[in-house]
């Protein structure tokens, strides 16, 4: 339960960090971003920009630019522990929880398959690279897998395009679903999007199995090396279960933890993997925030991308005991 | 078992030309150090040669004829605004080799320090580096950095960059040295050296520190990979410096193009070819190092 | 007895090579033996005496480099050296079943203990159903004095003695011909460890099978075996029974390696401790503990702690060499009391004052001055020395640092005097690296150390159990003779009551971080009364086969109830030692 305490406070002071610095980093730069989007907003449009009075009006009454700093410092946490991000500039009057929302789901369903799936395949490639070494395809095989995690995902992402969207014409190249695909639960739009993630999502997989391979055969050269395996060695048991039960289940525990450091990066590689794929989640509206300006759009995806970092941190921490009956039952394992 | 296998000796530090001959047959045998050694050595001789005998100002817009294949003109081709590609290369590995280098300097130095104070003096000034490192560790590097260059603006320059990047760097080698110091702190030689009479400065800078070299090295050569990813993955965003051609601007412009719709393959490609070489590169000598610093990996031959 | 009557192991001419990079090691030369059912061989000999490999050979756990390359362990008419590993893994735990060394670890951490004792019977194809092999296991645990409850445990929850009790008992599963016990109590305190062999003695006697005792300690031996293997760099070097063996040893290896044993009864002479300068017994003491206690807390929701040491008094008066011994197991506290000692950690509670100033209230350059006059000897000579200098480096620094000797030939001059002391060559000695001399030559070199800087106190702690026991007798010389020719006065830290008995001049008896008993050892370990001294004793298996390693049962109860009521024991203090106070 530490654990999972732990990490709670870690993930708020985390969001107050980041909060504080879209707080701080504007003013100490003398930088005002509603001009900015004002002139934008202008320039763009020549002149006829809809509703910038009413903006301006609720971004002074949000903020109260009149007052001392602190207090609006603290107005601004308040509103971020109640889970109010504001108001977007650029989609004005939206507000900025809508349009995050409307992404989130796209960049979780992404993420986490592509996640869960290069975990499971990296994990026994990496565990069995040490448990048959001399088998030729392994050997073959999974140096080259990580290579590939060498790559950032969005740069394979691009090659991928290239191969099977461009030349071989096998995949679509770009966006969540087809135009004209009605988004109901029927099959032919379910069948849609998946058709639409599969490339994305073989971005992220190929890079990422190298990780997972690379850090569980580490854990299994440090497993193989324990005294338990000798004996169940000497018990004269099935290969299988010494794999499975005594190799595999023993390494799979720290590499839960790889997971846990590993994720922010994940996280932030696939919003350049969106991009390439002007997928409608978190990470091409995070990139078209950035091209607009739209600091309060930007905060809020940055919020929320952290949250989920958090929440599925958590869960892992949680699960954590059930996989290791030391911290189980003993409580904490420091050190 | 213990009957068979004689501990692994540990580095020797003899007379240098016996050092140099050690590191060329450890080369030998520990091919991804080799290998790695190998592209990087190419891609800085390419990047050198290039300042050299290149005209590296060809690497502005409106250079040349936009949008052309690769052809005697522009070996590599040129991009919509006019940029010949093979002088983006040149000029983009050195600005991102420089960011990331410095960066990575900066943030090996920072987290060092940090380390070895938590690591060494204990007590609540570790509590409290340790808190920091664990904060920082624990959010998503890229999204700290979208907030701050986002915040900074568009007028950044690639020194501006390294600073930015810095900010993040110095928390894995922070943690790796902790945890060696920790490690370290216990060791026989290090208690012998308090009854030696040797102060706390001589058994961090005498004791210590030359035990903690090849592990500094793997630090330093991760801390520029993840550097130079950031880096990377900024300008790629639209977040890096906006007038100079580093390697990850020209990925940004190549997507805002959509260059692969317009079969500018090699628009496309000189970037991320270059990239991968750099990338892998570093990854191949810092799991070569790690094999170096990690003598259990040497030991079962991983 | 059974119908088909096995014949135990017979093996011959068996010899077995690694392979290199630096050549072609022989590990095993021709060796031939047999154990019949329901005895129990010894294999004694160092390590690189080839005696884990043969036993490895005839598990068939030989992997490259390592090759049989003849021979032939003929178990009933089973040849094992010719089977194909899938063969030799079928016959593991059926007809030959090994006991590993390390019980701390050899256990899956993740499996509960009932699994790990089921899983062999099922890969072995044991013809049960579930709740048959429940009943077994439970079965199975009982013979090895274990609660059947225990099968839903972790490893973890279990202590070193009844871990390897389930190592056993997962052993012994499937009724095997031949047991391979490998060092099986070598990370056991002495009470546990008699208690697992007896334990082991008495569940291989019932199952009438043959074992074979892998180990170095001759006096286990001497207790356990019925015949007895030395060996040395993979060749026989004598067999016989162990009375033979020990009565009348052919070999001088033999010999060595049953003196190397301490026994109680050689106690060499050395000066009582005497007030020696009567104008310094004026002078504070060397070392003062005002009751200093230790707890150690494990993070920060770690309110209570535990306490490692309990509020310790005592003090060693200046001017009078003396060695005090303080004898604990581990956890007894006796190393966080060294820590203590030397300033390393501070105490929870109380003061060490080093002649007559708190350790802790000294500014960093007066803390570093204080170890001019204590010293220190750790346990392990390889970890001493800082891997990046040669070992001149951890000699050359308190000279200078001390303003002992500033110019370079006057350091020289003392290293070398300091080899010379304790019997090392300079020229072999002071430009190598640590890794480039003997366990032995590093610890030697070592007491060089502290001999050559003089000190007033000098904290050895465990100096000779990392170190072969051929040299152990004379490390101790050295530190008698730093007590008689230089006037030191030395705390020796050890598990080991036997080296205690021979070196020292008063023990305390650290049992859970407090001392139970002190006196001078010719009382406290020959004549011992408090429960736990005389469980100790009585548990030291005495390199004499004659001499019944009988256990002390009274003591066992009458400990149990003690540390059942709650109340700390009382202290027994046997007997005073002239400059040494003690407060219970």
């Amino acid at each position: 339960m530490v654990r999972v305490l732990h990490r709670l406070v870690l993930m708020v002071l985390v969001i107050w960090l980041a909060a504080s610095i879209n707080f701080l980093l504007p003013r100490m730069t003398d930088r005002d971003p509603i001009e900015e989007r004002l002139a934008q907003a202008l320039g763009d449009s020549g002149g006829s920009a809809i509703g910038i009075e009413e903006m301006v009006a609720e971004y002074q009454s949000k903020f109260g630019t009149d007052q001392p700093l602190w207090k609006q410092y603290i107005s601004m946490m308040g509103d971020i522990a109640q889970f109010d991000l504001g108001v977007s500039i650029n989609y004005f009057p939206d507000r900025v929880a809508t349009h995050v929302m409307a992404a989130l789901p796209w960049s979780i369903a992404l993420l986490g398959t592509a996640t869960l799936i290069s975990f499971v395949i990296g994990t026994i490639l990496g565990a069995l690279t040490i448990w048959r070494r001399k088998s030729a395809w392994l050997a073959r095989i999974v140096p080259l897998f990580m290579i590939l995690a060498a790559i950032p995902f969005y740069l394979v992402g691009l090659v991928l395009v290239y191969v099977f969207s461009l030349s071989l014409g096998w995949f679509p190249p770009a966006r969540g679903y087809g135009v004209g695909v009605n988004m109901d639960w029927s099959w032919t739009a379910i069948g849609n999007v998946i058709y639409h993630a599969i490339l994305p999502a073989m971005s992220i997989v190929l890079a990422a199995i190298g990780i997972w391979a690379l850090s569980m055969r580490g854990m299994m050269v440090t497993v193989q090396g324990e005294d338990y395996m000798n004996f169940a060695r000497a018990k004269g048991l099935s290969n299988r279960r010494m794999f499975w039960r005594y190799a595999v289940r023993n390494a799979i525990t720290p590499q839960i933890t790889t997971l846990v450091l590993a994720f922010g990066t994940i996280v932030g590689g696939a919003i350049l993997v969106e991009r390439v794929f002007v997928y409608p989640g978190i990470g091409t509206l995070l990139y078209n925030s950035v091209l607009l300006v739209d600091y309060f759009l930007i905060f809020g995806c940055v919020f929320i991308l952290i949250l989920t970092v958090a929440v599925s941190l958590m869960i892992l921490d949680l699960l954590y005991p059930l996989l290791d009956p030391r911290i189980r039952a003993g409580g904490e394992q420091h050190g | 078992m213990a009957d068979a296998a004689p501990p692994a000796a540990p580095l020797e530090w003899g007379s240098s030309a016996r050092f140099w001959r050690t590191i060329l047959l450890y080369l030998g045998r520990n091919k991804s150090l080799a290998v790695g050694v190998v592209l990087l050595l190419g891609l800085a001789s390419l990047v050198i040669g290039g300042y050299l005998f290149y005209d590296v100002k060809l690497a502005e817009p409106l250079s040349k004829m936009p949008a052309r294949p690769p052809s005697a003109d522009a070996w590599l081709g040129t991009d919509k605004h006019g940029r010949d590609l093979f002088a983006v290369l040149i000029v983009g590995t050195a600005l991102t080799c420089k960011v990331g280098l410095l960066a990575g300097l900066i943030g090996v130095a920072v987290g060092t320090v940090l380390g070895f104070v938590g690591g060494f003096f204990r007590g609540w000034i570790d509590a409290a580096i340790n808190l920091l490192t664990d904060v920082f560790l624990a959010v998503p590097p890229l999204l700290i950095l979208v907030v701050i260059a986002a915040n900074l603006g568009t007028s950044l320059s690639t020194t501006d960059m390294v600073f930015v990047i810095a900010a993040l760097a110095w928390r894995e080698p922070a943690r790796r040295i902790r945890s060696q110091v920790l490690v370290m702190r216990e060791a026989g030689y290090v208690n012998n050296a308090r009854l030696n009479g040797t102060s706390s400065f001589g058994i961090i800078f005498k004791e210590m520190m030359p035990n903690l070299i090849p592990y500094l090295m793997v630090s330093f050569v991760l801390t520029v990979a993840a550097a130079v990813l950031a880096a990377v993955g900024l300008e790629a965003l639209g977040l890096g410096p906006q007038n100079e051609p580093t390697l990850g601007m020209t990925v940004y412009w190549a997507m805002h193009y959509s260059a692969s719709l317009l079969g500018m393959w090699w628009w496309v490609l000189t970037p991320v070819i270059t990239l991968v070489v750099l990338f892998v590169g570093l990854y191949l000598i810092t799991t070569g190092l790690d094999e170096l610093a990690n003598p259990r990996l040497r030991a079962k031959g991983a | 007895m059974h119908a088909v009557v096995s014949r135990g192991l017979t093996v011959k001419d068996l010899s077995i090579v690694f392979e290199t990079d630096d050549g072609v090691v022989e590990a095993v030369r021709g060796i031939s033996f047999d154990v019949q059912p329901g005895e129990r061989l010894g294999f004694v000999g160092e390590s690189g005496s080839g005696k884990t490999t043969t036993a490895l050979s005839l598990m068939g756990m030989i992997d490259p480099p390592g090759r049989v390359v003849s021979g032939s362990a003929m178990l009933g008419d089973l040849d094992l050296l010719t089977l194909s590993p899938r063969e030799h893994a079928a016959r593991r735990l059926v007809d030959i079943a090994y006991i590993p060394q390390g019980a701390m670890n050899s256990l899956n951490p993740v499996m509960r203990v009932g699994e790990q004792v089921e899983d062999g019977m099922i890969d072995h194809g044991a013809d049960l159903n579930k709740a048959a092999r429940k009943a077994r296991v439970a079965e199975l645990l009982r013979q090895v004095d274990l609660d059947p409850s225990v099968a839903r445990l972790f490893p973890h929850e279990l202590s070193g003695g009844m871990k390897q009790r389930v190592a056993i008992a997962i052993a012994i599963a499937l009724n095997p011909k031949l047991l391979i016990a490998d060092e099986p109590t070598s990370a056991l305190d002495v009470i546990s460890q008699r208690q697992v062999m007896q334990t082991l003695r008495r569940v291989q006697d019932e199952m009438g099978a043959s074992l074979i005792l892998i180990g170095h300690d001759m006096g286990l031996m001497a207790q356990f075996a019925d015949r007895i293997m030395v060996l040395r760099r993979g060749l026989l070097v004598e067999a016989g029974p162990v009375r033979q063996i020990f009565r009348a040893p052919q070999d001088a290896y033999t010999r060595e390696l049953i003196d190397s044993v301490p026994a109680l009864e050689r106690r060499p002479a050395t000066a009582p401790p005497v007030v020696r300068e009567a104008s310094k017994a004026a002078e504070p003491p060397v070392i003062a503990l005002e009751g200093v206690s230790k707890t150690y807390k494990r993070g920060l929701f770690d309110r209570k702690g535990n306490q490692a040491l309990k509020p310790l008094t005592f003090s060693m008066a200046s001017g009078t060499p003396m060695i005090v011994s303080v004898v604990g197991q581990s956890g007894s506290g006796k190393s966080t009391l060294g820590s203590l000692l030397l300033g390393f950690i501070r105490p929870s509670e109380g003061r060490v004052l080093a002649q007559g100033r708190d350790m802790h209230g000294l500014s960093a350059a007066e803390r570093r001055e204080r170890y001019r006059t204590v010293q220190a000897v750790f346990q392990d000579p390889y970890a001493a020395y800082n891997p990046f200098y040669k070992v001149d480096h951890g000699l050359a620094e308190p000279l200078r640092n001390f303003g002992v000797a500033t110019r370079r030939d006057d350091i020289l001059a003392k290293m070398r005097s300091a080899c010379e002391l304790v019997g090392l060559d300079p020229d072999q000695t002071i430009h190598r690296f640590a890794h480039q001399l003997s366990g032995g030559q590093r610890q030697r070199l070592m007491v060089g150390r502290a001999m050559m800087l003089g000190p007033k106190l000098l904290v050895a702690d465990e100096p000779v159990s990392m170190v072969d026991a051929s040299l152990r007798s004379s490390i101790l010389g050295n530190l008698r003779k730093m007590k008689d020719d230089l006037g030191v006065a030395i705390i020796y830290i050890t598990h080991d009551l036997a080296t205690a008995y021979e070196v020292s001049d008063y023990v305390l008896v650290l049992y859970r971080g407090r001392v139970v008993e002190a006196g001078d050892p010719e009382r406290v370990i020959k004549e011992p009364q408090h429960p736990y001294t005389r469980l100790l004793v009585a548990s030291i298996p005495w390199p004499d086969p004659d001499r019944h390693w009988h256990g002390d049962d009274a003591a066992e109860a009458e400990l149990a109830a003690l540390d059942g009521a709650g109340a700390p024991a009382p202290c027994l203090v046997r007997s005073t030692l002239p400059g040494f106070t003690l407060k219970v």
